[in-house]
């Protein structure tokens, strides 16, 4: 019984240690040049584009213009297809249908040393050019060539709108109708061209290449191809994209180089680091054995909250940390240390009071909890009121706060947002960690003879 | 162990507070209050650069260039070479991107051989801005409340309200220390403030209610047998070490990145993590001095009301 207690300390510090190793390691093989990643490292964190470097922006109508739903879903199509025509996939976009706004974010490309900005921002938001082409001939690079580039039947003034239907065999298609300015276009050009490709652009990416199958006279078209619902949709706000009777402006956007960003990473991990390590001789010096139990418990609750947002665990998703997020962990490392303080000097109460060691370390984690509870409680209040007051708008706390914040569109300081979530999550982990994890490991370790001397827990000599 | 006696003093503490909180008006009506491009609108582009450049020279090209007025500064980061440009525009209104292009086209034309590039930039639409700040006093207030009420029903043994009540006014003191410290040192308001803000309240309510943990805990002990003053002057002195002992691991790592910002030239870093220094400090200070006192100057407030 005895030996199996004194075990405890030895299996939860190892437990730590070996998520600690793994969080910032990962778990991975290497078979010749296959690598396979069975646990994420911190290496594979996503970082927010103020670390990073990137763009974010707004796009809006221009003042005085109240666009629809679908001018809107057809606007934000434009934007997508041009980012990923840019080679950017991995951007973040969404649209508040009230206030008539599109928030973009999207990082610095990669490898790209020369990148201009209010380029990427003015390409974005220009008046998208859609047309319809004969067949399609496509040079190395994908854009239109021969009869594909000379051959334009119609344009998007030519559109009225498109919209997803379905045909007579079921089968899910998007429905086109044609403006009066083009139906006579497009009747000669269906007429002519049957058995063969009418090729759908938008600036110089094509969208669509179907094959004409009937000439179509009345200006109403289908176009199918075995689409998904989604992809049909997609399809039809791209073409809707060619019938924007506005161009999309820009008031609202930010731009940071990578440089500035990585310098301010840096500082805040290294700041981390040094805190931690000055907490932890602090500890040590001044409380002795619960000290030295407290900063490896620290070490665990701040690696958890690393882990929580690497996509270390498979049931956390991975998160975009930004730095304020980083402040967030180093500042629920401060809460961390506070729950063993807290029992720390309980503990050292007690022994004044002439309690035994074992009897001191019970009462203390019990008295201190009632306060570290109602601490911590109020934290996770704070950090779900700014997960849900900055959160991206299809968020779960964006959702359940929309009462207190409805009249507001999304922002775009979703920096803030990521602040939150690490002091949510390291609220959680402090009660794993410096709660429980560190009671389990005190209670074993006192069980040491030569760690029983009350001196070393603050009591006297 | 040395007790103190806070209850007895708390005139002295009142009067320390009320003075930081005049110097905090006076500083606000004579520095005046600067709010950040984020909440208020605008625009401002940093350039990174090498060698010299003439700063009026740059505010004349940009100015021809969009046909609007601007300042320029410069800053320098100690730790490395890099130098860079501040252009901000002068009125509240965004820069659109189209103008941001032909401002920089501008500049690296008029300056060829300082290898200027857009470091960051930012350009804030005034309605998006004031939306944002609203929405920011929103999410504070909310939080407070919610406080306000959580700490209610926990320490309704102790009185919950008037707890709640004085835990709050105690959190309003050290955001007004951290709203100081912004206008003090001339940081525009931004959304650091804002996260600032939030963390103090935090740390603060969390410091009190470690004290009121701790007088709800000796009113079960002792009950009738202290006064509110003598409960409240024990508890705050059994807790004192954790108190000050917790905030200084906080404000050893607060200063670490302190200074670290200040060596990188880390700008946007600083403006967090100087008010949290101040506020920490203030927090503690709070809990000790101000919330206890004041609660107990509550409480025997309606002890003689219902005596008389």
């Amino acid at each position: 019984m005895k030996k199996k207690s004194k075990s405890v300390f030895f299996i939860v510090t190892f437990l730590i240690l070996a998520l600690t190793y793994t969080t910032f390691f990962g778990i991975s093989t290497t078979y010749g040049d296959i690598k396979k990643t069975y646990v994420k490292s911190a290496a594979d964190i996503r970082w927010g584009i103020d670390i990073r470097g990137g763009v974010d922006v707004t796009f809006t109508p221009p003042e005085g213009t109240d666009a629809t739903d679908t001018q809107m879903d057809a606007a934000q199509s434009v934007i997508e297809t041009r980012l990923v025509g840019q080679n950017i996939t991995d951007y973040e976009i969404y649209t508040d249908y009230k206030n008539d706004r599109i928030v973009v974010r999207f990082p610095w490309k990669e490898d790209e040393t020369d990148f201009n900005p209010e380029e990427a921002i003015k390409e974005l938001g220009a008046t998208a050019l859609l047309t319809f082409r004969e067949g399609y001939n496509v040079d190395s690079s994908g854009k239109p060539t021969g009869v594909t580039a000379e051959n334009v039947i119609l344009e998007g003034s030519d559109v009225k709108s498109a919209s997803v239907g379905v045909d007579n065999d079921n089968e899910i298609v998007v429905l086109l109708d044609l403006e009066s300015s083009g139906k006579e276009k497009f009747s000669e050009a269906t007429g002519r061209l049957k058995g063969q490709i009418i090729s759908i652009w938008m600036d110089d990416t094509c969208i669509s290449y179907p094959k004409v199958s009937n000439q179509i006279t009345d200006g109403s078209a289908s176009i199918s191809g075995g689409f998904t619902a989604d992809e049909a949709k997609s399809l039809a706000n791209q073409i809707n994209s060619g019938a924007l009777p506005f161009k999309l402006e820009t008031q609202n956007y930010s731009s940071i180089n990578p440089k500035l960003g990585t310098d301010a990473k840096d500082a805040m991990v290294l700041a981390g680091l040094l805190g931690y390590i000055a907490v932890a001789i602090f500890m040590v010096l001044y409380y002795r054995v619960p000290g030295f139990v407290a900063a490896i418990g620290l070490m665990g609750q701040a690696t958890a909250s690393v882990a929580a947002v690497s996509g270390y665990f498979p049931f956390v998703p991975s998160f975009t940390l930004t730095l304020p997020g980083i402040a967030g962990i180093i500042l629920s490392i401060g809460f961390g240390v506070d729950a063993n303080v807290i029992t720390s000097e309980r503990i050292k109460e007690e022994l004044k009071t002439g309690k035994t060691l074992d009897g001191s370390i019970s009462a203390g984690y019990e008295r201190g909890f009632s306060a570290i509870f109602d601490g911590n409680v109020t934290s996770i209040i704070i950090a779900l009121i700014l997960m849900g007051a900055y959160g991206a708008p299809d968020s779960f706390m964006a959702k359940a706060l929309t009462p207190f914040f409805f009249m507001f569109g999304p922002t775009t300081a979703g920096a803030i947002y990521s602040f939150g979530y690490t002091l949510l999550i390291g609220v959680i982990c402090n009660f794993i960690f410096g709660v429980t994890a560190s009671r389990l490991m005190l209670k074993s370790i006192s069980k040491f003879s030569f760690l029983r001397k009350p001196w070393l827990y603050g009591g006297a000599k | 162990m040395k007790k103190f006696d806070f209850i007895k003093n708390r005139k002295i503490y009142f009067a320390i507070s009320g003075c930081i909180i005049l110097i905090g008006i006076l500083a606000s009506f004579v520095l005046g209050v600067e709010l950040d491009i984020q909440f208020k609108g605008g625009s401002i582009v940093t350039y990174s650069y090498v060698g010299d450049v003439d700063l009026e020279k740059v505010e004349s090209v940009v100015e021809d260039a969009i046909g609007a007025t601007v300042t320029v500064n410069n800053s320098e980061d100690l730790s490395s070479d890099a130098k860079y440009l501040m252009v901000t525009l002068a009125s509240d209104t965004g820069l659109s991107a189209d103008q941001q292009e032909a401002m920089t086209n501008a500049v690296t034309e008029a300056f060829p051989d300082n290898a200027i590039d857009v470091y960051s930039s930012q350009s804030v639409n005034p309605t998006m801005g004031s939306e944002f700040f609203v929405k920011s006093i929103i999410a504070v207030a909310l939080a407070a409340v919610l406080i306000i009420i959580y700490v209610a029903l926990r320490f309704k043994r102790i009185g919950g309200w008037s707890a709640g009540v004085m835990g709050i006014v105690a959190l309003f003191h050290d955001v007004f220390v951290v709203y100081t410290v912004f206008v003090l040192f001339r940081m525009p308001l931004d959304a650091n403030f804002i996260a600032v803000v939030l963390t103090i309240l935090g740390f603060s309510i969390n410091d009190t209610i470690v004290i009121y943990d701790r007088i709800r805990e000796n009113k079960k002990l002792f009950g009738n047998k202290m006064d509110v003053a003598q409960l409240t002057n024990l508890s705050i002195n059994q807790s004192m070490t954790r108190s000050v002992n917790t905030s200084l691991n906080t404000l050893f790592t607060m200063i670490i990145v302190c200074i670290i910002a200040l060596i990188g030239n880390l700008d946007s870093i600083m403006s967090f993590s100087l008010p949290m220094v101040f506020g920490l400090i203030s927090g503690v200070y709070s809990t000790i001095c101000i919330a206890g006192p004041l609660w107990v100057t509550w409480q025997e407030h309606k002890l003689k009301k219902k005596a008389a």
